[in-house]
């Protein structure tokens, strides 16, 4: 059975990914129409304050998951959900820095075993690093019995 | 009713039901656009071949529709946070329903809870979650 002791101490709060990307106006609109998105800030870049979804952020955290040397826990992990939490709007076409880290290792125990439940961190920032939101990916391993 | 300030919010109302576009057209339309293209978000026999039972709709873009449906509601509303648990994969050009409650409301702070679901038309949960709402004052 992995120790999550361990686990937390070798890898909560280190970041293990980073990198700069720009969205594109277009892509924000489309996924913002399609999920039944009116609101001008979100279709129109015409508007003032003209930014993405909170559901587009979450495709921003897509990419790697765990760090390199994050040990195998016997299963698959599989997407648990997503959380966001916007502190400024995220706008195209301006530089942003992209960084992920494990926020949280837990477990649940079941009749069917134990499931583990990691939670990778994705930060956004501005070029003036303020910090724009949050994106909280939940990553579910029904670990195996012997591992 | 449309929701403009805090004041107009009722502690257990239920938000209108939000009906999304799920066909295969317009899941392909989203994933293309977050940079998703596999087979599973294209095309039924595409996601069949990966074992899904059909088409699926990006678990991402159920968090589009339940924001969607805060912002009809509330169109000045400011969606602080959301938080989706992805419970059973959603099915392209299958129904889903959103709806949403309220179950928390600061007046002082203008901020609102909300409890919100994804379910199909056999009232199976498919997403469900929270969000934080900020709101007008006055």
């Amino acid at each position: 059975m992995v120790d999550l002791e361990e686990l937390k101490g070798k890898f909560l709060n280190t970041e293990f990914a980073s990198r700069d990307l720009q969205l594109e106006a277009d892509n924000l609109i489309a996924a913002a129409t399609a999920s039944g998105e009116s609101r001008p800030e979100f279709v129109d870049t015409a508007h003032e304050s003209f930014q993405a979804t909170p559901a587009y952020l979450c495709s921003i955290s897509s990419g790697r998951h765990l760090p390199v040397d994050f040990p195998s826990l016997g299963g698959i992990p599989m997407d648990g959900g997503k959380a966001v939490e916007r502190f400024a709007p995220v706008k195209a076409g301006v530089p942003l820095t992209v960084k992920a880290h494990l926020h949280e290792i837990y477990d649940k125990k079941g009749r069917s075993g134990r499931m583990i439940f990691i939670v990778v961190r994705t930060e956004l920032f501005d070029e003036d690093i303020a910090h724009l939101a949050n994106i909280d990916s939940r990553l579910v391993v029904r670990e195996k019995p012997d591992s | 009713m449309s929701i403009t300030t805090i004041h107009d919010v009722e502690f257990g109302a239920e938000l209108p039901v939000f009906e999304p576009d799920t066909s295969l057209a317009n899941v392909g339309v989203f994933a293309r656009a977050v940079g998703w293209g596999g087979p599973r978000f294209k095309s039924h026999e595409g996601a069949r071949k990966e074992g899904f039972p059909g088409a699926l709709v990006p678990g991402i873009m159920g968090m589009g529709f339940l924001t969607s449906a805060i912002h009809q509601w509330a169109p000045v509303g400011q969606v602080e946070h959301v938080d989706t648990v992805f419970r059973a994969p959603m099915l392209a050009d299958t129904p889903a329903i959103i709806s949403a409650v309220v179950t928390d409301i600061d007046e002082d702070d203008g901020i609102v809870e909300l409890d919100m679901t994804v379910k199909n038309t056999k009232d199976e949960t498919r997403v469900f979650g929270t969000a934080r709402v900020k709101l007008p004052l006055s």
